[in-house]
């Protein structure tokens, strides 16, 4: 998996491409931790040119969601493709994350306090 | 979508999530030999499905054990055109009927994996035996 991680106007964005699953996931914990430490936790993560994400992938996502939200923040998610959004759609996921067509979009939406 | 002779793949890949990147290849490769004109969102959800039982493999069968292994048995047929996969391990088993899965809605952190295999297939059967323990799933094509 390929990770390019870009800092605008204190969000944190993480561009990701290819596989997003359970043995890339590990990779990926020190940096959400890190970014999830900033006040308040502002995340995008870009999934445009990511070919497939699992169940474990999908939990890292809910579980730095939720950790951003409860201090003031949120993590977005944007450019989502088919079929990899098939993941969101069937666990119902695309309607607790804040999903964006594009990262402009998502970086210029007012950031407001989101309940879980 | 039109099938051509009906074939079968049997492969064997160490139980590790780093291995778990092979099947997407693998599938492709005998689906479009196979079925050249299955959609493109059908195959995704199969090879997601079955990657979400090999990952149940890894995490909960074999418990990270590094020398465990998985058996896959990839077989198409045609009338009616299906896609039959079983896998087959040493490790742990467990009570399938005992597994909560989560309701859609709800914002889980995990738990997700079973309920997506039963939601991406058409028959999802588990069977623990001595030995090892047997997936068997299907997807119908057609």
């Amino acid at each position: 998996m390929q990770t390019v991680i870009t800092t605008t106007c204190d969000v944190a964005v993480l561009h990701l491409a290819g596989r997003f699953d359970a043995h890339e996931v590990a990779d990926m914990d020190t940096w959400f931790r890190e970014a999830t430490t900033r006040k308040p936790p502002r995340i995008v993560v870009d999934l445009q040119r990511v070919t497939f994400i699992d169940s474990t992938a999908l939990g890292k996502l809910v579980q730095a969601m939720k950790h951003c939200r409860q201090h003031g923040g949120d993590l977005r998610l944007c450019g989502v493709q088919q079929p990899v959004r098939i993941i969101f759609e069937l666990t119902r996921l695309d309607r607790a994350f804040a999903i964006f067509p594009d990262e402009a979009t998502a970086l210029e939406t007012p950031w407001e306090p989101v309940s879980l | 979508m039109s099938m051509n002779d009906e074939m079968t793949l049997h492969m064997r890949l160490p139980a590790s999530f780093e291995h778990l990147a092979m099947l997407e290849p693998c599938i492709t490769t005998m689906l479009r030999q196979a079925a050249p004109g299955i959609d493109t969102t059908l195959r995704y959800n199969i090879i997601l499905a079955v990657h979400e039982a090999c990952a149940n493999i890894v995490e909960h069968a074999y418990q990270g054990q590094p020398d465990g292994q998985i058996a896959m048995a990839c077989m198409l047929t045609d009338a009616p055109a299906r896609l039959e996969i079983e896998l087959h391990d040493t490790g742990q088993s467990f009570d399938l009927d005992q597994v909560t899965l989560p309701e859609p809605g709800t914002v889980q952190e995990g738990g997700y994996g079973l309920f997506l295999i039963y939601a991406l297939l058409d028959e999802v059967h588990y069977l623990p035996q001595p030995g090892g323990n047997r997936w068997r799933l299907v997807k119908y094509l057609a």
